[in-house]
């Protein structure tokens, strides 16, 4: 038989217990909080903003465009690299022509190289995507300017690189994806220089024509 | 009782709980009571609080009107140019240029058209036009070069005084066709830094007609100099011939003879060499720092060296700038 007093015990004694497991149980849940702020601050962190700085986050201000060609990216990429292989086969027909000087050989071949140099370039990125081959269609319309004479050559030249720079132009409206965009900001920017050095070669000395003021027109690749 | 038996109740369960329980409250007390921090350090007077630094936000807004600093610092050197007759004289490094003001005039012009557009931009994506210039590119290039360029530098206790220039206008014009050069590589670099499409074909657009205005300052100042060396020496069909020079411990100090330092002193060391531009210096558009030598050079022929960069964050036109607080 239990008295009063021994139940009061048990009781006495069953609380204790309880008592000691809910502050254990307490003490590893305070121990846990800091834990689990690191990770929430942390994945609140990893959000995209363009801050820099110790002070607090501020609210993203842009949304980061994706780096890799989207699908429109890789068909505008591809129309690139079909002109850089047809400027190559232009010129490669141009130095076929011959009548260089040893100057004017080695300005029509370091800016073909050039152009094969980007053409490249594109393949790299677009990997099997690439087209590879030249725009049959432009090179048919602008060859007969790569045969005649050297001054006339070097005129069809400084057209071509003039429109080259101006279908870089439209791309860069128009691609997404920051890769690409970022190479044929650099194939442009090169590609720039070629037409001063071609009218220069050709003896032109008026300022506007060296800086190819005249705003040339898109190639049409695949009309 | 045995003896087994009274280890067992020792050890029981609940034994367990009780001695778990009892010292994570032990732990729990000591912690609470432990004080680590010996509490603040006490102030004589009312002090200021830290100051809090504002968010270096870089965005489509900034990236733009960085570029129109760019522009306008540019604009600003070719004026000051223009205003001192430094183009007016001819150089005696590069006799052939003449007086090129109103070329150099024309690319002034066309840099404040392209801060107008960088400006607008800006303005489109919500910030405000930058209507000076980069404080960073002035202070720490441009007011740099023009002040070796003109004044020299004063002694100081290691080392001697260094003369004004001996071809001011050699020293501009390379500095143009420097700054000519950074404001296409500065177009070229912000296109992957922008998010909007019609951005980058802005700055490239501005970044090709500097370019071409590079290409036409390098053919100004060394005509025919249209590829690079080692672009010339691939282009050619058969192997270039090279002449050897033996060197040895007796002329290893001697320098070359091919004329880029031409200008130097007659007794001094030679001059630091003046690298000539080429109008086309590599298949891709660089962003390598622009490297510019000018300047009268010093007891030991040094001339000043600086490498022109890109736009980073040091010199971004970041929102909390002003150009009312540059002065």
């Amino acid at each position: 038989m239990k008295t009063e007093s021994s139940e009061r015990g048990a009781d006495d004694a069953s609380m204790g217990r309880r008592a000691l497991l809910g502050v254990g149980v307490g003490a590893a849940a305070a121990s846990l909080l800091p834990l689990l702020t690191a990770k929430s601050s942390a994945s609140s962190s990893s959000d995209e903003t363009t801050t820099t700085g110790a002070s607090e986050p501020a609210a993203p201000t842009t949304t980061a465009p994706p780096r890799r060609p989207t699908d429109d990216d890789i068909a505008l990429l591809g129309a690139a690299q079909q002109a850089e292989l047809t400027a190559r086969a232009l010129y490669d027909t141009a130095i076929e022509a011959g009548d260089w000087s040893q100057t004017e050989q080695t300005v029509i071949t370091t800016i073909r190289e050039a152009h094969e140099a980007s053409a490249q370039a594109l393949a790299g990125m677009l990997g099997g995507e690439a087209p590879g081959e030249t725009s049959q269609s432009l090179y048919s319309s602008m060859v007969g300017g790569f045969r005649g004479s050297v001054s006339a050559r070097l005129e069809s030249a400084y057209n071509l690189e003039a429109a080259i720079v101006a279908t870089h132009h439209e791309l860069l409206r128009e691609l997404i994806g920051t890769d690409g965009a970022t190479l044929i900001a650099a194939i442009q920017s090169a590609e720039a220089r070629h037409g001063t050095v071609l009218a220069d070669l050709n003896g032109q000395t008026v300022v506007s024509t060296l800086l190819v003021q005249d705003e040339a027109v898109a190639l049409e690749v695949n009309p | 009782m045995s003896q087994p038996d009274a280890i067992q109740e020792t050890f029981n369960r609940r034994g367990l709980f009780r001695i778990g329980g009892l010292t994570t409250a032990s732990a729990i007390a000591i912690a609470a009571c432990g004080k680590s921090e010996a509490g603040e350090i006490g102030n004589i007077g009312v002090g200021q609080d830290t100051p809090k630094l504002p968010d270096a936000v870089v965005n489509n807004g900034v990236q733009m009107r960085t570029l129109a600093g760019i522009e306008l610092s540019i604009a600003a050197a070719y004026q000051r140019m223009v205003d001192d007759d430094m183009l007016a004289v001819s150089s005696t490094r590069f006799p052939a240029t003449g007086d090129l003001t109103p070329l150099i005039t024309q690319f002034g012009e066309h840099h404040i058209d392209s801060a107008a557009i960088f400006n607008d931009l800006a303005v489109a994506q919500d910030s405000e036009a930058w209507t000076c210039g980069n404080t960073r590119l002035d202070e720490a290039y441009i007011d740099v070069v023009f002040d070796r360029v003109v004044n020299g530098a004063a002694a100081t206790d290691a080392a001697k005084a260094i003369q004004p220039s001996d071809d001011p206008t050699r020293d501009m014009l390379l500095l143009v066709h420097t700054l000519e050069s950074l404001s296409a590589a500065s177009c070229q670099g912000v296109v992957p830094q922008v998010s909007e499409a019609p951005l980058r074909a802005a700055a490239a657009m501005v970044g090709v007609a500097s370019a071409r205005q590079a290409a036409l300052m390098a053919l100004l100042l060394n005509p025919g100099g249209y590829v690079s060396e080692i672009d010339a020496e691939n282009a050619q069909a058969v192997a270039a011939t090279t002449t050897l020079v033996v060197q040895n411990t007796q002329n290893i100090a001697t320098p070359s003879d091919d004329g880029a330092a031409g200008d130097n002193t007659a007794q001094g060391p030679p001059s630091t060499e003046i690298l000539l531009p080429v109008a086309i210096p590599a298949q891709f558009g660089s962003l390598a720092p622009i490297v510019y030598v000018g300047g009268a050079g010093d007891e030991n022929g040094v001339r000043l060296k600086l490498n022109f960069e890109t736009p980073s964050l040091n010199s971004f036109a970041y929102p909390f700038d002003s150009c009312a607080a540059q002065g």
